[in-house]
């Protein structure tokens, strides 16, 4: 049997080196257009930064306040550049199912949507120190969706360079007093170091994807906001953990399995006496 | 870039232990040009010889390995240890090793069998005369590879040692790939240099030892370093006041007053 094509390129995309997915992506497009939008709209690729014409505030790009070449900010709701027949009212009578069509919130989600924005920027500052934060919402028929990025870049030292993007997609299907969120949470996370004497080049690069479901209770829409905010760092908090042991548990843990810096025999030596120690003690 | 570069360059790509994988995507990305693969000869072979790729010839223990140095045209390779040449661990015929750098090849295997033992659980190892037999090519490369974990791992190092003036070159390389749910890959490159004034076997492969030795002491440190440093420097496990964010609070609150933590008390 056939193996799925768009499989296929998501599994090649698994394989490849994390650190160029954007350019392996346009190379995989090159071979197989038809996969176009469902690629682009489910690889997480770095984020972009724009700043916002109407505040002077930063805001972050992705698929979901994006109209064709035009950007929606949060901070404003106005696109960039200006869509021909802009404005609320974008939204069809479809709602915004999918957004990445200018989809614009309606007046009760643009609420929350400014609300959370607010939110998240404090999240921001508090986690990061820095960096740039975004809440996309858009309406769906038994609810609302949304996105929350944050993009933080670091150059501790001359030679370092380090840059993580947060991507957390979310639904909320309303079910009167309680709702369904449903999140996917995408880290990427670079880090790379080049320092001639010692190390030379050194570059761990890569994402992580994981996914959580759960039923919380609903008083207002405020709720949503510390319902959704709790839901993603409580993530972060998971995957920076888990990062952490991937990046510099794991992969060190490689090495030293690939090259042992002491002795095998001796370690081999060391093992047998313990093992005869240990044997001796139970006797 | 027309579809074969394209496809090569995924070739190139592929993690260690995974050009299986890599290719069978390509495949099915390219249902519509079944002979695209049969194209790829010339990538699979730069592949091959770049990866330092490991086979085991018919009735041998110890695995060969393929690189730009051992290569004897027409998708040929030699072994000096076994005196043989194969063609993938098939056609196998004997090769004696001739000419001005015989006896350096040979004495420096001996010493690097023996340090390659002690240090890589499962390396190939190869010494080979190059540059019209004036200088000695010293390949080493160890493979762990965990599909069932999700994740695989190669070291290569490559040095070139030239007797005239005693000096040796090279180049370690490491490549660890994990892809549990995501992708995540360490790509390191050490360029190396040092001078041997004995220009023996014992004593080339006694600096190859200790410069890998102080290289993965520094690779150690330097995972140490990106976690205490720009890791840290990206985000925090949490807020400064050692608390989770009280969300209930965060709306009505504004940046400087305290929402990180219930003390008021700073």
């Amino acid at each position: 049997m056939a193996a799925d094509p768009f499989d296929s390129a998501l599994d090649l995309l698994r394989r490849l080196n994390p650190k160029h997915t954007s350019e392996h992506l346009n190379a995989i497009i090159s071979l197989a257009p038809d996969l176009t939008e469902d690629l682009l709209s489910s690889v997480d690729q770095p984020l972009t930064v724009k700043r916002c014409k109407q505040t002077g505030r930063d805001y972050l790009l992705c698929d979901y306040n994006r109209d064709g070449d035009s950007y929606r900010s949060p901070w404003s709701n106005q696109f960039d550049p200006p869509l021909d027949e802009g404005g609320v009212g974008g939204v069809g009578p479809g709602g915004s199912e999918g957004a990445g069509e200018g989809a614009i919130p309606n007046e009760r989600v643009r609420k929350m949507e400014v609300k959370a924005n607010e939110a998240f920027d404090i999240y921001r500052e508090l986690y990061y120190e820095g960096g740039v934060s975004s809440v996309y919402l858009w309406n769906l028929d038994d609810g609302f969706a949304g996105v929350v990025l944050v993009k933080k870049a670091a150059t501790p030292g001359t030679n370092t360079e380090g840059v993580w993007d947060s991507i957390h997609v979310f639904e909320a299907i309303e079910r009167g007093r309680t709702t369904h969120y449903k999140l996917t949470s995408t880290v990427i996370l670079s880090l790379s170091t080049n320092v001639e004497a010692t190390v030379g080049d050194m570059d761990l690069s890569g994402n992580m994807t994981r996914q959580v479901e759960q039923d919380l209770p609903v008083e207002n829409d405020d709720s949503h906001i510390a319902n959704v905010g709790r839901l993603v760092e409580d993530m972060e908090l998971k995957m920076r953990n888990l990062l952490q042991d991937v990046y510099f548990g794991k992969a060190k843990d490689v090495v030293g399995d690939l090259r042992s810096v002491g002795s095998l025999s001796d370690g081999a030596r060391e093992r047998e006496t313990q093992r005869e120690l240990i044997g001796s003690m139970k006797r | 870039m027309s579809h074969i570069e394209t496809i090569s360059s995924f070739v190139k790509g592929a993690p260690p232990g995974e050009l299986a994988d890599v290719v069978a995507d390509i495949k099915a990305l390219t249902a519509s040009e079944p002979n695209v693969v049969e194209e790829l000869a010339p990538a699979f072979e730069k592949y091959n010889e770049e990866q330092f790729i490991t086979l085991k010839l018919p009735g041998s223990s110890q695995p060969v390995l393929i690189s730009p140095h051992n290569s004897l045209g027409g998708g040929r390779y030699y072994d000096v240890e076994s005196s043989s040449s194969f063609e993938k661990a098939s056609a196998v015929q004997s090769y004696v090793l001739e000419g001005a750098q015989t006896d350096l090849v040979k004495s420096t295997l001996k010493s690097l069998g023996a340090y390659v033992k002690e240090h890589f659980p499962n390396a190939a190892l190869g010494a080979y005369p190059v540059e019209s037999d004036s200088k000695v090519a010293i390949v080493i490369v160890a493979n762990k590879y965990s599909p069932n974990n999700f994740w695989n791992g190669r070291w290569r190092s490559v040095y070139t040692f030239d007797p005239s003036s005693g000096n040796l070159e090279g180049q370690i390389m490491v490549d660890v790939h994990y892809y549990e749910d995501g992708n995540v890959r360490l790509l390191t490159n050490k360029a190396v240099s040092a001078s041997i004034p004995s220009g023996t076997g014992a004593g080339i492969v006694k600096e190859i030892a200790s410069t890998e030795k102080k290289y993965q002491e520094d690779l150690n440190k330097s995972f140490v370093s990106l976690s205490e440093g720009a890791f840290k420097g990206l985000r925090r496990q949490l807020p400064v006041t050692r608390q989770k964010i009280e969300w209930e609070r965060v709306t009505g609150y504004r940046l400087g007053q305290d929402i990180g933590g219930g003390s008021s008390k700073r």
